[in-house]
């Protein structure tokens, strides 16, 4: 999954040669064997050094505080959602929901890298959820509507269809 | 193209749409009494929306104007919606509650991109006095506003002409 995720990363970023992976370990961890210097292991690592080659830092964060919040994004999305288990979809979906209310991306105002990997990631629990559930967690659908029209972002992932009004009566607000 | 702005009243979706499309028309601004638009010695503007149809139409390729004939009328409705429903005091709250619907699933307005819908929704917002005090009662319209408060041309044209600071 992660060679996929760092194979549309490159996409995104326009990166000329794709590099080459390998993975270790029972867990699939990618490494990027790199020409100057000892490998680099994990996915964000490795995406934080691709987004470095890009020459686009400010997908980093441009601030303190933003950089504090990609990071934490980004470990967020190794950790909690890499081999959930099918009862905690609920909970990370509830999670992201309060918190994506009021915010557009999920560093605040400007799309950053974990926008992405996030969209990545979650894929596969958006693709499976019913139109009831996508409306319900709306704050999240919205979001992953706008990353995956977002230029350059959705690439070999199949689009997510996402009602563009409300359909049911709004009894979770 | 000349634009004079009235300074006791500035048109500002005009001045955004302006804002946003001066890489690709060259208008100039001044201030003066009334708002103004020349296009040429026979055609001008006075209002803002006209204006800023007009200059959203001078720069097809951003878009403004939405990307098919469905945005468009998308827009159109924006348009109308931001010139009655968001001016009038006495029911903005329930303007706002629809607004509020439908944003919740929408970054932008109409399509998934910034358009004229959005420039003269947060115009009217802008401006008008009830919305701060009303604005934290709809969390849709509060993320979409300060949202669009954050990104360059807003904030240009906000520092310069909105009288009513957030």
């Amino acid at each position: 999954m992660a060679l996929r995720e760092l194979s549309s990363l490159e996409k995104y970023l326009r990166l000329k040669k794709p590099n080459k992976y390998i993975t270790q370990g029972d867990k699939k961890v990618p490494v990027l064997q790199h020409n100057s210097g000892s490998p680099l292991v994990g996915l964000v690592t490795i995406a934080c050094h691709l987004v470095k080659e890009a020459k686009r830092p400010e997908l980093l964060g441009d601030s303190a505080e933003s950089r504090a919040m990609v990071q934490q994004w980004l470990e967020y999305t190794v950790t909690k959602l890499n081999g959930y288990r099918k009862e905690d979809i609920k909970t990370i979906l509830k999670d992201l929901n309060l918190y994506l209310q009021d915010k557009v991306y999920l560093a605040g105002n400007q799309f950053t890298l974990a926008d992405p990997l996030m969209y990545f990631r979650i894929h596969p629990i958006i693709l499976d959820l019913a139109v009831q559930e996508k409306e319900q967690y709306v704050n999240v659908t919205r979001w992953f509507d706008h990353i995956q029209h977002y230029p350059g972002v959705r690439h070999h992932l199949p689009p997510v269809v996402v009602l563009r009004n409300r359909i049911y009566p709004s009894t979770h607000h | 193209m000349n634009f004079t702005v009235s300074i006791s009243n500035p048109p500002l979706v005009a001045l955004l749409a302006a804002e946003h499309v001066k890489g690709s028309v060259q208008v100039s601004v001044a201030e003066g009494k009334e708002t103004q638009f020349h296009v040429s010695d026979e055609i001008q503007f006075n209002d803002a929306s006209s204006i800023s149809r007009y200059l959203a139409r001078m720069a097809p390729a951003l878009g403004l104007y939405g990307a098919n004939i469905m945005e468009q009328t998308e827009v159109d409705h924006w348009l109308e919606f931001s010139a009655q429903r968001l001016c009038c005091q006495p029911d903005l709250a329930v303007a706002l509650g629809e607004l509020d619907k439908v944003l919740s699933l929408r970054t932008y307005l109409v399509g998934h991109a910034i358009t004229l819908a959005d420039l003269s929704v947060w115009a009217a917002l802008k401006s008008n006095k009830e919305w701060p005090s009303l604005g934290k009662s709809f969390s849709h319209v509060n993320r979409w506003f300060s949202f669009l408060s954050s990104q360059v041309p807003f904030i240009a044209v906000g520092n310069k002409y909105a009288s009513n600071k957030l």
